[in-house]
């Protein structure tokens, strides 16, 4: 089963992980202006409290003379008209304390102001004092801040985010070992038994899970493949004993014609069930590693003797054997003969379905680093059917090709696997079939 | 010649040593490692046929020691086939040739004969068939002074009939032993037609030769009115 869209954990973990800090990041824009202004505002009322503190703190050191006489009120401003103060007599009774926000006429210009309004007495006259900061100015700071506030911000959802993806990857690595360890096995007795280092638990027990799934797996498998190698070599001894009876037979003197003939045809039958024992025998073995693998060959020469082999087949059938096998590999550390087999079974099967008139092709080549057998032949093609059940044992037998048992292909493929090469099919109907036999890189 | 058969499944025993009686061999048979080991040390034999897989002897030990006693002899290995086939071969066990079972009793026959050539060096003879001569030492046939053109196939099928002069083979006999075991599934009684027809046909081309027999339902047949 495939599922489109497959992540990594890690990335997931790295994705959710920069999708919150976004998303939290968001959350604050939206709300800082709202914020900041009403940091801003406070801050600007206790500097605009603390402004009033310090004119009052000076009245009563000094006196309200010289900031005001009879007639006229005192106002001060700096030069950009960002802040003031201005005090002034008063005839309201009542006590005055708040802040609020009105426009002043400056020198013409009508500013938007902060104003911090106060109302205190001095010998009986009230004085009204005012104390100012423009509204643009303090905008101005608010922006000030959500500046700094923005770059720290990003600083700290990098520094973070990195942080946390590089955690991740260090608590993760435990989990992409024990991935490669199953990554890289064919037969679960090849599993590594090495304990992962973790100081994660459950990375540890899994590790610990696998290593006992792998191990009873692969006792299970090594136990079946026992099972088969004895109940073959079982199943040869009666065989041997019922073809040395029926060869005996034929041999005497005196028999008839059609006796001669039912006896053949039995062991005919009997060496059918000769190739099947020996079929999955040799299967079993090769499965479980029985085959020596220290023949060093060269596949041109190899293929080259399977040709020779065929030809006189291929001519009596009137199909053109054709081949062109223009690169060649040294194979080393392989078993020749299970390697021709493999070839032979798949080139014959080509010529067994190829008919009259028809061609089989023989292609070596070495492209980009890899070298590929390629064998196709223009017989009636595989259905989709055929082609998923081709390497299975004894499913693809069609009733009319011949004396095989329809486990040469099985037997090709695991000649394959054995060598770690790799067979793809290609095919079309009615156009013809071709197996490719992609061979490892080193060898 | 006499021949010792040490093989624990008695009726396979009996069957070789009827087909060996009836090629004029002495046969003796031993169905356990003891019994074996016995008769080794008391007669002398010329062949001895082991089965490696005895019940209650480990064959390689039975083979030194039937080795020790009956230095003369020569031995023919036989086993399950499978397991130890890579293994006997790659060992040198001293032992003059090995057969996989199931086998044809005729390869059997084949195999002594072979060892029994080597032996007495008997490998020089030519044997005439009609007009042909086969030089067996120089693996060719010749036709009044012409060398016929085989391919290797086709001289090792005459060959192989040629030395079991009047006797049918069947075509998985022949098959079995031209291809060997390990291309069994692709058994097809076609490959052997093929090449006999080719093989005639090249023969044929210097003179005609009736002594190669198909037997109709059977197999095929040398026939040149006298037995080796």
């Amino acid at each position: 089963m495939t599922i489109r869209h497959m992540l990594k954990i890690k990335f997931k973990l790295s994705l959710f992980n920069l999708l919150s800090k976004l998303v939290f990041t968001g959350a604050f824009l939206l709300l800082m202006p709202f914020i900041i202004e009403r940091i801003n505002l406070r801050q600007v009322d206790k500097d605009l409290v603390k402004k009033r503190e310090q004119v009052l703190s000076l009245i009563s050191d000094i006196g309200i003379e010289p900031f005001i006489t009879s007639d006229s009120s005192f106002g001060s401003f700096n030069i950009l008209k960002e802040e003031f103060i201005s005090i002034e007599r008063t005839s309201l009774e009542e006590d005055l304390n708040f802040i609020e926000e009105s426009s002043r006429l400056i020198e013409n210009e009508e500013i938007d102001y902060r104003v911090l309004n106060y109302s205190f007495k001095i010998d009986n006259q009230s004085y009204l004092l005012e104390v100012g900061r423009s509204l643009s100015s303090i905008k101005a700071t608010g922006k000030n801040i959500r500046s700094v506030m923005l770059v720290f911000l990003v600083f700290i959802i990098i520094i973070t985010f990195v942080t946390d993806t590089q955690y991740t990857r260090i608590l993760l690595t435990p989990l992409e070992r024990i991935k490669d360890k199953l990554k890289m096995i064919s037969d679960p007795a090849l599993f590594d038994r090495n304990p992962v280092k973790t100081t994660t638990s459950d990375f540890q027990k899994l590790d610990y899970a696998l290593c006992e799934v792998m191990e009873n797996l692969g006792a299970l498998f090594q136990k079946e493949k026992e099972i088969t190698v004895n109940i073959s070599h079982e199943l040869m001894t009666p065989i041997s004993v019922l073809r040395s009876k029926l060869e005996n037979l034929l041999l005497k003197e005196d028999l008839k014609p059609e006796t001669s003939t039912k006896i053949e045809d039995s062991l005919k039958t009997l060496h059918r069930l000769q190739s099947l024992v020996n079929s999955l025998l040799m299967i079993a073995r090769i499965e479980s590693n029985q085959y020596l693998r220290e023949d060093s060959f060269r596949i041109r020469e190899l293929l080259k003797d399977i040709i020779l082999e065929l030809e006189p087949i291929a001519v009596d059938a009137c199909i053109m054997l054709k081949h062109d096998l223009k690169d060649d590999i040294l194979m080393k550390e392989a078993n020749r003969s299970l390697i021709f087999s493999m070839f032979y079974n798949v080139a014959n099967n080509a010529l067994k379905n190829t008919s009259m008139g028809g061609n089989v092709l023989i292609n070596s080549s070495y492209n980009h680093g890899i070298f590929r057998v390629s064998i196709s032949d223009t017989g009636k093609g595989l259905t989709q059917i055929q082609k998923e059940t081709l390497f299975s044992r004894f499913k693809t037998r069609d009733k009319n090709s011949g004396e095989g048992t329809g486990i040469g292909l099985a037997i090709a493929k695991t000649i394959a696997d054995f060598h770690k090469i790799e067979i793809t099919v290609s095919s079309e109907l009615e156009k013809g079939t071709t197996f490719s036999f992609i061979f490892p890189e080193n060898s | 010649m006499n021949v010792l058969i040490v093989e624990d499944e008695k009726s396979l025993a009996r069957e070789i040593a009827e087909f060996l009686k009836s090629e004029n061999f002495l046969c003796d048979i031993a169905s356990t490692g003891t019994e074996a080991s016995e008769k080794i040390a008391i007669n002398l034999y010329d062949f001895v046929l082991l089965d490696l897989g005895l019940p209650d002897y480990n064959g390689i030990d039975l083979l030194k020691e039937a080795k020790k006693m009956n230095s003369e002899a020569s031995f023919i290995i036989i086993t399950a086939r499978g397991a130890v086939e890579d293994k006997v071969k790659g060992l040198d066990l001293g032992a003059d040739d090995y057969l996989a079972k199931p086998f044809a009793l005729i390869e059997l026959l084949s195999r002594i004969n072979a060892v029994a050539r080597r032996k007495f060096n008997m490998t020089s003879t030519d044997i005439v068939l009609g007009d042909f001569t086969m030089q067996v030492q120089a693996r060719r046939i010749i036709c009044k002074g012409e060398e016929v053109d085989l391919t290797k196939k086709e001289y090792d099928l005459l060959q192989y009939l040629v030395l079991n002069n009047g006797k049918v083979l069947t075509r998985h006999q022949l098959y079995e032993h031209i291809w060997g075991n390990i291309l069994d599934d692709q058994y097809d009684s076609n490959f052997i037609d093929v090449h006999i027809k080719n093989l005639r046909k090249k023969l044929n081309l210097h003179a005609p030769s009736p002594w190669l027999e198909t037997v109709r339902g059977v197999g095929y047949r040398i026939s040149t009115g006298q037995t080796e």
